[in-house]
């Protein structure tokens, strides 16, 4: 319990630095929008001052910014007049959750039981196969994944439609496999090396000499332990996947958070970008806390502390 | 049985049947692993050679970075050219540009344009006073569909069809962007600007990742506890965020703005890292043992502390190289990295996405550059982990 | 009655850099209730050979020759399934490291019960309820606690006993522990061989024991095999192998430990030299090159184990009639055959 409660105050504790480090940020930064240096056109200026009262000495300013925050209200947007940040948001998040959502799937159905199948059958062909492969999609960033593929299925092959289309399954496939490019190939080969770690171990030895079944050995006593460090990678997949929509949406056309990301950041939109990265930092935070949770469940070792000796 | 062979020997006589291997030194012990693996080996060769190519590269050719050949824009590196009986045409169907060549690539001049029959889908160039006809309706009219060709040239009262091959582009190997400008001289000016990006991001991640775990470590207790408990906040959120954050707000896209960001944020793991090698190798019992050999501080640290920690610490700079290219790039791609006339990489591969369609090769040639790179040094830091760990030496 | 019989053992390991010949031609038998040490340096095959028994040889290894009968059934080449209704059921194994010799992420009770539940028909109360009665048999308190704790719980004495208990927990017939006092403290160590030594006779079990520690043999074995090189030096009863030993490597083992002989100060001889290349094994006496009576005979030929007195064998050139008389050496008519 105490583990648990320990690790909700430490995230609560984390947002709050977040939104206080990124409020002084705006502030602090040359060139940031508050700096008198900026010359903002009237309007602009206008939903700053209504948002962030900058008359108003810089702790209250401080204060109103926690308490806007704590109601979830990120302010307007400086280039979509008219609209909040938390319509944008809201307009955007189903999309992007969609997608990231399969995207994490795949990736955990298809990069756990390869990283395992590749283990089993170290250095065979299979191995070198699925090592080369991995390799390749750790290292080729999602960007070029995404362009190469819409250019050889998109114009050259045409077999895909080249605008993202909810509704047609088909336009999923591009921006699925740019998203996950990286990670699955990550979670193979994390996989892969845990598992050959596992394999090592003496408690493996141990099972054996007991007569458990090479099938129980490899899928209950090994795994177990192999999938640790896979589920603590969960985090920065999640993290991952968030930074790699930025590209993805853009390439593709999505109208999801990220595409809406990048061209706030095109336009300047300070309250845009702001709200969004609080957003996702919050959201990301949130998702390491789930993690960590899950991850207590599958190794006793971390919530029972030091061991009581006899 | 032979008696004699019963007689005892003096240990003199024994033949020693030890063997001695020759002891190595960690380094060259690691050297020598790392030989071994093919793939790091590999890696190594690419790196020196995308080193050369952006340090000398750029002696070689004649363009600069930024030499503008007007009018030659977005030619593709191979393209097909038509002989009109020993003129030799090359007609850039993404441009309606046409040009007169010599025969194996080098284009000449482009060619005036004098009029246009929209009608009959034909455009009129004029060579030194002859006229040259572009008919282009094979490509839009259905009934001439069956030609499977998109034009013919006409020349001195010749109509030709058939290009006579694909010859190489003479004065732009890898072909031209938009401007004019030698896409092979931008990739490898790109070179200079990703490669010094990155270098310098992951020194300066080196230093300040240096400084703050060898102070953390060194001094333990509530100090080391402070300044680990900073780390964990800094490190709860995706640090791309920030960067991006940094970048916008401090809106100012020249070279030292990305490497300062790039810099301040990524350090955090170099800090984790060599706290945990302090840690580790100040109470390792050989650090005991000279120590109560009466072997001074300082000589501790310089003869056994530092020359341990320093492999996994080496890996690591060798793994940010690659992680710095890929986040300047991605800057780039979304508009945040150094721009013109610091066209890096992703600032290159960028500004080719939206061509790709037409000039697919803007974007190939960055692009692979940045795969190709960033592979190499994830090959080759992979090698050099696994020769520097102690772990596995057998020497 | 004959639980176990090795005849002319030999176990390699194919690496990349050829054949390494861990054991290189072993035979031994173990009758009911023995308590058989098998002792020897590191590299000197004893723990190969405990593994080749129990069929856990891993790749790139393999026996390459011999036979194992257990119980008159031939081990060697038993196929994959047949091994693992042996293991855990007839023979059991204990480890030498208990901090890592149990899976972290299960609670020790569990474990207990997979072996049950593998091995026997039991049901789930029965499982439970034979899981604390074997933590109370190899003397862990509040055992209906301790079956729901993790192994990090326990400390590296009590893991230990939960390995023997998970070993026993079928009634095997033979028990192999490797270097099981090894990893522990000399209290701890103690504890383990009253309670193996209680064990022999709760569950009727014979043991074979490995380990470099003479004191242990000394302590509980009755039978004790003396191996170095991947070959037997010398075997017989434990009286044989401490009172009157006959190998120059065993005389030499007596000599480089400290012993509790009150009063006398005697001075720790060390053995010179260094274990033999497995990759590259030596066509004579493995003991050799730092044997101080070595012949020439002895680097040409591997000695055959001549046998002392029914039972006591050693595996010495000296034995031989052709060899010069040298105190502490019994010279015996002709060889001792299979």
């Amino acid at each position: 319990m105490n583990y648990y409660i320990r690790r909700v105050v430490s995230a609560i504790f984390t947002l709050f630095v977040i939104a206080t480090l990124t409020f002084f940020m705006m502030r602090a930064i040359p060139g940031g929008p508050f700096t008198r240096e900026r010359s903002l056109p009237a309007e602009i200026e206008a939903a700053l001052q209504a948002q962030y009262n900058l008359d108003a000495p810089l702790l209250e300013q401080y204060a109103e910014y926690m308490i806007d925050l704590v109601q979830f209200d990120l302010g307007p947007s400086f280039s979509l007049k008219g609209f909040t940040v938390n319509q944008i948001i809201a307009a955007g998040f189903p999309i992007t959750a969609l997608i990231g959502f399969i995207a994490v799937i795949l990736i955990v159905l298809i990069g756990i039981p390869i990283g395992i199948i590749s283990a089993l059958k170290q250095n065979k062909p299979i191995d070198y196969a699925v090592m080369i492969f991995a390799t390749l999609g750790v290292t080729i960033p999602s960007f070029i994944i995404a362009t190469l593929f819409l250019y050889f299925f998109g114009v050259k092959l045409a077999w895909v439609p080249l605008l993202f289309n909810e509704d047609n399954f088909v336009t999923y496939i591009g921006p699925v496999l740019a998203l996950t490019g990286y990670s699955v190939s990550f979670v193979a080969r994390l996989t892969r090396s845990s598992m050959l770690e596992v394999l090592q171990q003496d408690y493996i030895r141990t099972a054996r000499a007991n007569g458990i079944s090479e099938f129980k050995v490899l899928s209950k006593h090994a795994l177990k332990n192999a999938l640790i460090p896979v589920v603590t990678y969960i985090g920065p997949m999640v993290a991952a996947i968030m930074t790699g929509s930025f590209v993805v949406e853009n390439v593709f056309a999505i109208p999801g958070i990220g595409k809406r990301f990048v061209e706030g950041v095109t336009n300047r939109d300070y309250t845009l970008i702001v709200g969004v990265t609080v957003f996702y930092a919050a959201f990301y935070i949130i998702m390491v806390l789930i993690v960590d949770i899950l991850y207590s469940f599958i190794d006793p070792r971390i919530k029972l502390g030091k061991r009581r000796a006899d | 049985m032979d008696k004699q062979i019963f007689t005892i020997l003096g240990t003199d006589e024994k033949i020693s049947s030890e063997q001695i291997r020759p002891g190595l030194t960690y380094w060259k012990d690691a050297w020598r692993r790392l030989k071994k693996n093919k793939l790091a080996m590999v890696g190594l060769v690419v790196i020196v050679l995308v080193t050369l190519f952006a340090i000398i590269g750029p002696w070689l050719t004649p363009y600069s970075y930024s030499d503008q050949v007007v009018g030659f824009s977005n030619i593709p590196p191979r393209f097909e050219l038509i002989d009109a009986d020993g003129t030799y045409f090359y007609f850039n169907g993404s441009q309606y540009d046409l040009y007169s060549s010599t025969k194996d690539g080098r284009l000449l001049e482009k060619l005036d344009e004098s009029s246009r029959d929209i009608v009959n889908q034909k455009f009129y160039f004029d060579l030194d006073g002859e006229t040259v006809t572009l008919d282009y309706s094979y490509k839009l009219r259905p009934e001439l569909a069956d030609e499977g060709i998109d034009y013919s040239i006409s020349f001195r009262g010749v109509e030709y069809k058939e290009p006579m091959g694909t010859v190489g582009n003479k004065l732009f190997p890898w072909g031209s962007d938009e401007f004019g400008r030698d896409v092979l001289t931008r990739v490898m000016y790109g070179a200079r600007i990703s490669l010094l990006i990155a270098l310098i991001a992951a020194l300066v991640n080196l230093f300040i990742g240096v400084i703050y775990g060898s102070l953390s470590g060194l001094y333990g207790g509530t100090v080391d506890n402070i300044m680990m408990r900073i780390l964990d906040v800094i490190d709860s959120i995706p640090l791309l965020l920030y960067v991006i954050l940094i970048m916008v707000l401090l809106d100012d896209n020249s070279m030292f703005t990305v490497i300062l960001t790039l810099g301040l944020v990524y350090w955090v793991r170099m800090a984790r890292l060599v706290r945990g090698q302090v840690l580790g190798l100040k109470n390792q019992e050989f650090v005991l043992a000279a120590r109560s050999l009466g072997v001074s501080q300082n000589k501790i640290i310089l003869k056994h502390l530092i020359p341990n920690a320093l492999g996994p610490i080496i890996v690591s700079i060798t793994m940010m190289i690659p992680s710095a290219i890929f986040t300047e790039a991605f800057l780039s791609f979304i508009g945040l990295g150094a721009s013109a006339p610091q066209s890096s990489w992703g600032t290159l591969a960028n500004a080719a996405v939206a061509v790709f369609r037409s000039s697919f090769y803007q974007l190939v040639f960055p692009a692979s550059a940045i795969a190709v790179t960033i592979l190499a040094f994830n090959f080759f830091g992979d090698g050099l982990r696994s020769a520097l760990d102690p772990k596995l030496r057998k020497g | 009655m004959k639980i176990l019989e090795v005849k002319n053992l030999h176990t390699s390991f194919f690496t990349h850099m050829g054949e390494v010949q861990a054991v290189r031609g072993i035979s031994f038998d173990v009758e009911k209730n023995d308590i058989l040490g098998i002792v020897g340096e590191s590299g000197s095959g004893k723990s190969v050979t405990s593994l080749s028994i129990m069929g856990l040889v891993d790749q790139p290894g393999k026996i390459t020759e011999g036979s194992i009968l257990f119980d008159g059934r031939e081990l060697v080449n038993l196929s994959h399934h047949e091994l693992s209704e042996i293991r855990g059921n007839d023979i059991s194994m204990i480890f030498q490291d208990p901090m890592t010799s149990l899976n972290p992420v299960f609670r020790v009770g569990n474990q207990i019960k997979e072996i049950l539940k593998t091995h026997t028909n039991m049901t789930k109360e029965e499982m439970n309820e034979r899981a604390i009665e074997l933590l109370k048999l190899v003397n862990i308190p509040e055992p209906e606690t301790r079956i729901r704790q993790y192994p990090h719980q326990f400390s590296g004495g009590m893991r230990q006993r939960a390995m023997i208990a998970m070993a026993i927990s079928c009634n095997p017939k033979l028990l192999i522990a490797d270097e099981p006092t090894t990893a522990l403290d000399v209290t701890i160590q103690a504890q383990i061989i009253d309670l193996l030594k209680s064990l022999k006779d709760k569950q009727d079990l014979s043991i074979i024991i490995i380990t470099h520690d003479l004191g242990v043999i000394a302590e509980i074995c009755n039978k004790v095999i003396v191996m170095y090189g991947g070959l037997v030096m010398e075997q017989g009863t434990v009286l044989d192998i401490f009172d009157r030993p006959e190998h120059p490597y065993t005389k030499g083992l007596h000599q480089s430990v400290p012993k509790n002989v009150t009063g006398e100060k005697k001075r720790l001889i060390p053995i010179d030299g260094t274990p033999p290349d497995l990759l590259e094994p030596p066509t004579g006496c493995p003991f050799y090159p730092r044997c101080k009576h070595a012949m020439e005979v002895c680097r040409q030929k591997q000695p055959p184990l001549y046998e002392i007195t029914k039972g006591h064998l050693a595996a010495c050139w000296l034995h031989d009639q052709s060899a010069p008389e040298v105190e502490g050496y019994t010279k015996v008519k002709g060889e001792y055959n299979e």
